[in-house]
């Protein structure tokens, strides 16, 4: 009996496991969010997205992050017309919002809580998972305004320059650490879209 | 006798007036959209080899911005972007030959100074490219900017406006250097190479294409900072204000088409678009493509076949190009950049 129970489990198992695929097939195959994988130090980020110090001219004062998402580029500003230049992942869809944020946390590894939209949709998530190496956020995170959004780490550097995301932005992990200690908890963040037609 | 003289005159002042009626023909050619169509394609003269801006591969296929712009050209009269033949030209000759109308327009790394259009009765009608002299020094020294660049030896080519202006940078900015110069720009790299010098000066767009021959590229950066100006444009001939027209609004529609969001892939969405400023790119409001001498749909055949502004840049010399140059200077004003383009209204 028991030994029969045990079989109607793994059937259950099995089918659940096997719908949980064909629904990742039937979509996109979701490689945004890899919980438990830890990132490969070695993948070396394309000249588009490696960190660098490019001309830039703006009214924003410096200091201030600039996101242009169709870009794939975050902008810290700096004084002289001139930015740190990230390479970022950016949203699949999701994060349409534009306008002005600001950084209203700061967190090192942080701790994963997937908001319930993206359970919904992505119902094989962990619903609570600790900070380190494995968890998708990173190195450290960065809260915008009251949104379940955040500039953060990845434990997938292969995915910079790619819209993968739900809606975060995400940086590599050692480019993450480094905007983390440029900007304070209250850095105004400008987030652009492309333009709708 | 006397009959004999005024028939002398009279012939003298005929061959003068038909004389000055060639010279005026000569100097005032505002036929050239008549010449192209009839002829059925465009003349543009182009660098005979410049990867990312004009280059022939083995089976003569040119790709590049600067043919990528004669290409819309020809795609806003014809919407054929093969409807444009390419002509190498020198430097030396190349102003001569467009005067001479060898050529429709000159599309081929040309910067526009005063000089150039008064002396050739020439006309540059719109900056494509913004370029300019800038540095490029090894990742490890760990500079990013130009100011840090005091008591550099920096190599540089010789008897240059680049030479000059790189005294004029430094002087300016109270800096010290030491000049390392040679004739040819092969040896200026060589240079730099084996560790004769701190920096190497050239344009920037130059500067990514040195990089790319360089033993290991990423291993050297170029500083954002550009200390001169090389504005890159198109040129035709002046009083043909009608060509200038087209050759000018063909830019400024790949611009104002990046700032709108229109791309060669989402065209078709576009053109049903109800957005007014789009609407007017696109040509389904308002008549500014027939005011031109074009059709309606001139921006939409441009965007279709070649592409806005920002892909053209990305595919040939940017992110999905071998010389990957940052935009810079030549993104739009909305985004950091000093691209502008006139609205269409």
């Amino acid at each position: 009996m028991t030994k029969f129970r045990h079989l109607i489990w793994m059937v259950i198992a099995a089918a659940g496991l096997m719908l949980s695929v064909s629904h990742g097939l039937a979509q996109q195959p979701d490689v945004g969010d890899q919980p438990g994988l830890l990132p490969d130090d070695s993948v070396e980020l394309d000249p588009e997205w490696q960190k660098q110090m490019v001309y830039y001219r703006t009214t924003e004062a410096p200091g201030t992050i600039i996101i242009a998402t169709a870009e794939r580029h975050l902008y810290l500003v700096q004084p002289g017309g001139r930015a740190i230049r990230y390479g970022i992942g950016v949203g699949r869809d999701g994060f349409q919002w534009q306008g002005l944020l600001s950084i209203a946390r700061k967190a090192e590894w942080p701790d994963w809580t997937p908001p319930p939209e993206m359970i919904e949709r992505q119902p094989y998530l962990p619903r609570f998972m600790a900070g380190g190496p494995g968890n998708p956020l990173g190195a450290r995170a960065m809260y915008l305004g009251t949104t379940v959004y955040r500039i953060h780490g990845t434990n997938r550097p292969d995915t910079i320059g790619t819209k993968v995301s739900s809606g975060c932005f995400r940086l590599v992990n050692t480019d993450v650490a480094d905007l983390y200690d440029r900007v304070p908890v209250g850095t105004k963040v400008v987030v652009r879209q492309k333009p709708e037609l | 006798m006397r009959t004999f003289r005024g028939g002398l005159l009279i012939g003298l002042a005929v061959a003068v007036a038909v004389a000055a009626v060639a010279a005026a023909y000569e100097l005032y050619d505002t036929r050239t959209l008549k010449r192209t169509v009839r002829r059925g394609e465009v003349l543009c003269g182009v660098n005979k080899g410049l990867p990312g801006f004009s280059i022939p591969d083995d089976k003569g296929n040119w790709t590049g911005f600067d043919v990528d712009f004669c290409r819309a050209v020809a795609a806003a009269i014809f919407n054929d972007p093969n409807k444009a033949r390419f002509i190498p030209l020198d430097a030396n000759e190349r102003f001569k030959e467009l005067q001479s109308r060898k050529v429709d327009i000159l599309s081929r790394n040309s910067t526009w100074s005063m000089s150039r259009e008064e002396n050739y009765d020439l006309y540059f009608p719109a900056v494509a490219y913004y370029d300019g002299q800038g540095f490029m020094l090894p990742r490890l020294r760990k500079i990013d900017s130009a100011l840090d660049l005091n008591d550099s030896k920096v190599c540089v080519q010789e008897a240059t406006t680049t030479q000059l202006n790189l005294a004029d940078y430094f002087r300016t900015n109270n800096m010290k250097y030491q000049e390392i110069k040679f004739g040819k720009l092969d040896d200026v790299i060589k240079a730099y190479e084996s560790g004769q010098c701190d920096t190497l000066t050239a344009d920037v767009s130059q500067l990514y294409a040195l990089r790319l021959n360089l033993g290991k590229p990423g291993d050297h950066v170029i500083l954002p900072d550009v200390i001169s100006k090389e504005p890159l444009a198109p040129v035709v001939r002046q009083r043909d204000d009608d060509w200038m027209m087209i050759v000018k609004w063909t830019l400024y529609a790949m611009i104002n088409a990046e700032e709108l969001g229109v791309t060669s892939k989402n065209i078709d969405e576009a053109l049903k678009s109800k957005k007014p400023d789009v609407m007017r790119l696109v040509g389904t409001e308002g008549s500014y493509g027939e005011d031109l001498g074009l059709t309606k749909d001139w921006a939409a055949r441009i965007i279709r076949h070649v592409g806005n502004y920002g892909e053209v840049y990305e595919r040939n010399v940017g992110s999905e190009s071998r010389l990957k140059i940052p935009r810079g200077l030549n993104q739009l004003w909305s985004a950091g950049g000093i691209q502008y383009a006139p609205p269409i209204r």
